[in-house]
C-alpha cells in the first residue's frame, strides 16, 4: 500500500514536472516558428519544372541559394526589393569585365549543402548548365539575360566561376538573382540522374539537395509543407542564420478561414486575404497590415488591336475616355493599390522614361463619344468583356461598372466569366475581343515591359499590338548602356503608347502582408511572395 | 446460409453488371475533357517568361500532342494496369494523391452520415407518432432550416462561433492539428490509426477537427432522411399489422421499433445509401471552408485548371463509389426484408 502511494506520488511528481518543463517549452516552440497560410499551394521543390507555382517559387527561396540575390530599398516607407543593389548569396564577390562581357564569381569557402558537402564551382556550373539546357523554366527566363548555352559557363577553379557573354547585358546579373537559377549539390543530383532524365528532373521535383536557409522536414503537395532551419546557414545579408527554427507553409483554401487564422494569432502571415478582410483587420488594429503597391506587376484592360472594331485607335481611346476609374479603382480594390490614371503630362509629353506611369485620362464621355464618332461608329457597338473565375472578386464589379459606363456610349458590352484554364488559352488563340489581365515583371525595366508586353504574335501580347516602329525603339534600348538615352527611349515609348492606347494600364494592385504585430523584416519580393528568411520576431 | 448465398450471388450479378456502366463513364469523361475549350499546358506553362516551347514540353509530357484515339487508347491500357496518369496540379500520380485524399473524404462522409442518421430517424419517428403537434412542426422547421442554408454559410457559421468566438474547437485547418505527430497509416481513417496506436491524444485531436465539419455536412442531409423517416413510418404506423398488434396488447416499443420501423426503414436505406454517394461528391464545399484534404476539393481545384487525369480519375472513383454503395444498400435490403432475397 505504501509502495503504491508513493508511486502515485512519483508518478503525480513526474506529471507535474512535465508540465511545468513542457509548457514554456511549447510556447517557446511556437514563438520560434513561422507559420505562414495561403489559398495556393506548393506542388513541386523545384521552381523549374514546369506547372510550378508561386508557393514553390518562395519554398524554393528558402531551401536552395542562388550566386546573388537582391538587396532591399525602401519605397515610401515600406521595404522593397531592390533591383539595382545586387550582393553575393553563395558568391563571396563578383566582378563584371570594362567590356561587361565576362562576369566573374568568388565562391564562399565556408558554403556547404545540406548534406554538409562544400559548394563548389563544379556544382555550380553543373546548375546553371541544366537552367539553360534542361527542358525547364530556367531556360526561357535566362535567355532574357543573354544566358542560354552551356559554354558560356567555365570553372576556374574550385572557387572560380566565370560567365561569358555574347554583349554587355544589364540584365545578366539580376537574372542570376531570379527563382530559377538554383545551385543544385550536382553530386547528390548526378547519382538520382537517368538515361531519359538526365537532370534529375523528377528526383527534384520531390526531393531537395541545396544549400538553403532551411530543411524541408515534411512535403505533402497542395497541403503543406513543414522545414526546419539549417542551422549552418549564413548567406543572410547579416551574415547570420535564419531567425524562425520552424516554418510551416499551409494550403488553407477558404480566405474567410485565412482571415480567422491570423486574427486569433494561430497563423503569422498571409498575404492573400481579400480587400475588404485586409481592410477590415486594418480598422482593428490588433494587426499589421503593409499595403505595397506591386511596383512591378499591373492591371490592364486590354483590347484586341487585330479585331474590329478595337483595331480603330479612336475607338480605343473612346474607351479609355469612357471608363469610370475611380469608381473602378473604390469598387475593384477599396482603393489599396497605386492609381495609373487621373495623371497632367505637362505639354502632353510623358515626364518620365520608367514603365508603368499614370496615363492622363479620366471619365470624360463627351471627349469619348466625340472619339466614336470619329472611328465611325457615331451609334455604337456590341462586344463582349472578359474576365477569369480567379480574379472574380476585383473583376466582377470592375465589369459591372464599365458595362454601365459605356452604355452611355453606346457601347453594349455582354459579361463573361471565363475558368483559368479556358481564359488563358483563348488569350493565347487570341480570341478575345476585349478583357482584363494582370501582368508582372521580375526585372522591371521599361524597355521589358514593352518587349514582353507590348510586342510579337505572343501570349503577353494581349493587346495584339504589331507596330513595328515602337518594336524598333524597345528592342534598341534593351542593349542602350547609356542611362540618358535609355531615359529618352523610355519617353519616346510612353509618348507612342499612349497615343496608339492598344490597352488601357488600370492600377498596381497592392499586395496586403497581414502579420502578427511581432514579426518584423517583411519585404516585398520580385516574385510577389513572402521570402521568409527576411522575417523575425521581436 | 441459403440466404447468405443468394445475397452474394445477387450482389456479384449485380456488380457484374455495372462494369459496362463503369467503362462508360471512362469514356465519356476522357472525352469530356478533351471537348472541354480549356488548354491545360497553356495553363501550366503560366511562368513569366512562358513561350510556345514550354507548352509544346507539356503537351508532350501530357501525351496531348498525339491524336485523341491514340491518347484514349493509351490510358485505357494505363488504367487497366491500375495507373491513372499524373497530375499537374500536385505533381504527384493521380492514383496515389487519390489514395491519400479518399479515407480523409470517407472518414468524413461517414462521420457526417453517422451523426445525421442518429439524429434524423427518431427525429422522423417522433414527428410521425404526433403527426400535425408542435414536435412534428419543430422537426419540419429544423429540416427546412438544415437544408435552405447554403453548407459554406452554415460552415463558416459554424466556426464563426466555435472557433473565432469561443475558441472551444481547434482552427478549422485540416485532419488534424498541424503540431500532432499522425499515427503510423494502416486504414487513412486518423480515428482508427490513433486508437490502434493507443494515442488518445492524437485521436482527441483528429476528433475535434472532425466534428465540426461532420456537423455541417450532417445538418445539410437530416432533411431528406428525417422527411422521408416521418412519410413511411406513417404508411407503416396506419397499417393492419400495426393495429393487429396494437389490439393484441405489445408493448409501445415492441409495436414502434420491432414492427412499424423496420418495415419503414426500406427508403430510409435508399435514401441514405443516395445522401452518401452524394455526399462524398458533392462536399467540395466543406471541404474548401474546413481546409480539408479531400477528394472533391481536389478534383474541384483539377478542373479549374484543366487538369485532365485528376478529374478523370476522380469520376471513375465516384462512379465506383455508386456501384459499391448500391451494392451495399442491396445487401441492406436483405437483411431488412428477408423477401427481396427470395425474388
Amino acid at each position: 500500500m505504501g509502495l503504491m502511494y508513493s508511486k502515485q506520488m512519483l508518478g503525480a511528481a513526474a506529471a507535474l514536472a512535465f508540465f511545468t518543463a513542457a509548457v514554456p517549452a511549447k510556447a517557446q516552440t511556437r514563438a520560434e516558428t513561422l507559420r505562414y497560410v495561403t489559398g495556393a499551394a506548393v506542388n513541386t521543390l523545384d521552381p523549374n519544372i514546369p506547372g510550378s507555382t508561386r508557393e514553390a517559387f518562395a519554398v524554393s527561396l528558402s531551401t536552395y541559394d542562388r550566386l546573388v540575390s537582391f538587396g532591399r530599398k525602401q519605397l515610401n516607407g515600406k521595404w522593397v526589393f531592390d533591383l539595382d543593389t545586387i550582393r553575393g548569396e553563395l558568391a563571396e564577390s563578383f566582378d563584371v569585365s570594362p567590356d561587361g562581357l565576362k562576369i566573374t564569381f568568388k565562391l564562399r569557402k565556408d558554403a556547404t549543402f545540406q548534406d554538409g558537402s562544400p559548394v563548389t564551382a563544379e556544382d555550380v556550373k553543373w546548375s546553371l548548365d541544366r537552367a539553360v539546357t534542361a527542358k525547364i523554366l530556367g531556360k526561357a527566363q535566362l535567355l532574357t539575360g543573354s544566358l542560354t548555352d552551356a559554354s558560356q559557363f567555365k570553372v576556374i577553379d574550385p572557387t572560380t566561376f566565370e560567365v561569358t557573354l555574347p554583349q554587355p547585358d544589364k540584365l545578366a546579373l539580376p537574372n542570376l538573382a531570379t527563382v530559377y537559377p538554383i545551385i543544385i549539390n550536382s553530386k547528390v543530383a548526378k547519382a538520382h540522374a537517368t538515361e531519359e532524365d538526365p537532370w534529375a528532373q523528377a528526383w527534384l521535383k520531390e526531393n531537395t539537395a541545396g544549400s538553403g536557409a532551411f530543411i524541408i522536414e515534411q512535403f505533402k503537395p497542395g497541403e503543406q509543407v513543414i522545414l526546419k532551419r539549417n542551422d549552418a546557414w549564413n548567406r543572410g545579408p547579416d551574415g547570420k542564420q535564419a531567425f524562425f527554427k520552424r516554418l510551416i507553409v499551409q494550403s488553407v483554401p477558404e480566405p474567410a478561414t485565412r482571415a480567422n487564422l491570423v486574427e486569433k494569432g494561430d497563423a503569422d502571415i498571409v498575404i492573400d486575404l481579400q480587400a475588404s478582410d485586409a481592410q477590415a483587420l486594418e480598422a482593428k488594429g490588433k494587426l499589421q497590415v503593409i499595403s505595397t503597391p506591386q511596383y512591378n506587376a499591373l492591371t490592364f484592360i486590354s483590347m484586341n488591336n487585330q479585331m474590329a472594331p478595337f483595331d480603330k485607335p479612336d475607338v480605343r481611346r473612346a474607351v479609355a475616355y469612357a471608363l469610370p476609374y475611380d469608381d473602378m479603382f473604390k469598387a475593384a480594390l477599396f482603393g489599396r493599390g497605386a492609381p495609373l490614371f487621373g495623371a497632367t503630362w505637362a505639354d502632353s509629353k510623358p515626364p518620365s522614361g520608367a514603365f508603368p506611369i499614370p496615363q492622363p485620362v479620366k471619365l470624360d464621355l463627351e471627349k469619348a463619344k466625340a472619339y466614336l464618332k470619329a472611328a465611325g461608329y457615331p451609334d455604337g457597338f456590341s462586344t463582349t468583356f472578359s474576365f477569369n473565375v480567379g480574379q472574380a472578386a476585383t473583376a466582377e464589379p470592375m465589369a459591372a461598372l464599365l458595362k454601365e459606363s459605356l452604355a452611355k456610349i453606346g457601347i453594349k458590352v455582354d459579361i463573361q466569366k471565363l475558368p483559368d484554364a479556358q481564359m488563358s488559352t483563348q488569350i493565347t488563340e487570341k480570341k478575345l475581343p476585349f478583357f482584363t489581365e494582370g501582368v508582372v515583371a521580375w526585372l522591371p525595366s521599361t524597355d521589358y515591359f514593352y518587349r514582353n508586353f507590348y510586342t510579337g504574335n505572343q501570349r503577353w501580347n494581349y493587346s495584339s499590338i504589331d507596330n513595328a516602329e515602337l518594336t524598333a525603339v524597345a528592342q534598341k534600348a534593351r542593349f542602350e548602356a547609356d542611362k540618358a538615352k535609355y531615359e529618352a527611349d523610355g519617353k519616346v515609348l510612353n509618348a507612342m503608347n499612349f497615343d496608339l492606347m492598344p490597352q488601357i494600364p488600370l492600377w498596381q494592385p497592392s499586395q496586403d502582408a497581414v502579420m502578427a504585430s511581432n514579426l518584423t523584416g517583411y519585404t516585398y519580393q520580385f516574385h510577389r511572395q513572402v521570402d521568409y528568411r527576411d522575417l523575425s520576431r521581436k | 446460409m441459403t440466404t447468405l448465398g443468394a445475397t452474394a450471388i445477387r450482389a456479384a450479378r449485380r456488380f457484374a453488371s455495372s462494369l459496362p456502366a463503369l467503362f462508360g463513364v471512362l469514356i465519356f469523361t476522357f472525352l469530356l475533357m478533351r471537348v472541354l475549350p480549356g488548354d491545360p499546358a497553356v495553363f501550366f506553362a503560366s511562368g513569366p517568361n512562358s513561350g510556345k516551347e514550354e507548352i509544346e514540353t507539356i503537351r508532350k509530357q501530357m501525351g496531348l500532342d498525339k491524336p485523341v484515339p491514340q491518347q484514349l487508347f493509351l490510358y485505357l491500357y494505363d488504367v487497366g494496369r491500375g495507373n491513372l496518369g499524373r497530375s499537374l496540379m500536385t505533381g504527384q500520380n493521380v492514383t496515389k494523391d487519390l489514395r491519400e485524399r479518399l479515407p480523409a473524404s470517407l472518414e468524413l462522409t461517414f462521420s457526417a452520415l453517422l451523426i445525421a442518421l442518429v439524429l434524423a430517424i427518431p427525429l422522423g419517428v417522433l414527428a410521425a407518432l404526433k403527426p400535425g403537434s408542435l414536435i412534428d412542426h419543430g422537426v419540419r422547421l429544423f429540416c427546412a432550416l438544415g437544408v435552405c442554408v447554403p453548407t459554406f454559410v452554415s460552415g463558416l457559421l459554424l466556426i464563426y462561433i466555435f472557433y473565432y468566438l469561443f475558441g472551444v474547437s481547434p482552427d478549422p485547418t485540416g485532419r488534424v492539428d498541424i503540431f500532432t505527430t499522425l499515427p503510423p497509416a494502416h486504414t487513412g481513417f486518423l480515428l482508427i490509426d490513433f486508437a490502434l496506436a493507443g494515442d488518445f491524444d492524437g485521436w482527441w485531436a483528429a476528433f475535434k477537427q472532425l466534428i465540426l465539419p461532420a456537423c455541417t455536412m450532417a445538418l445539410f442531409v437530416i432533411a431528406p432522411l428525417a422527411r422521408i423517416t416521418r412519410a413511411s413510418m406513417l404508411a407503416s404506423l396506419g397499417s393492419d399489422f400495426v393495429r393487429t398488434a396494437r389490439s393484441v396488447g405489445l408493448s409501445w416499443w415492441r409495436i414502434i421499433v420491432t414492427y412499424a420501423l423496420r418495415n419503414a426503414i426500406l427508403p430510409v436505406i435508399t435514401i441514405a445509401g443516395i445522401v452518401f454517394s452524394t455526399m462524398l461528391g458533392a462536399n467540395v464545399l466543406v471541404e474548401k471552408v474546413f481546409s480539408w484534404p479531400g477528394v472533391a476539393s481536389y478534383a474541384l481545384d483539377a478542373l479549374l485548371s484543366s487538369d485532365y487525369a485528376p478529374v478523370q480519375g476522380f469520376v471513375l472513383l465516384m462512379a465506383s463509389v455508386f456501384v459499391i454503395v448500391n451494392l451495399v444498400v442491396d445487401v441492406l435490403y436483405g437483411i431488412a426484408d428477408p423477401r427481396i432475397s427470395i425474388g
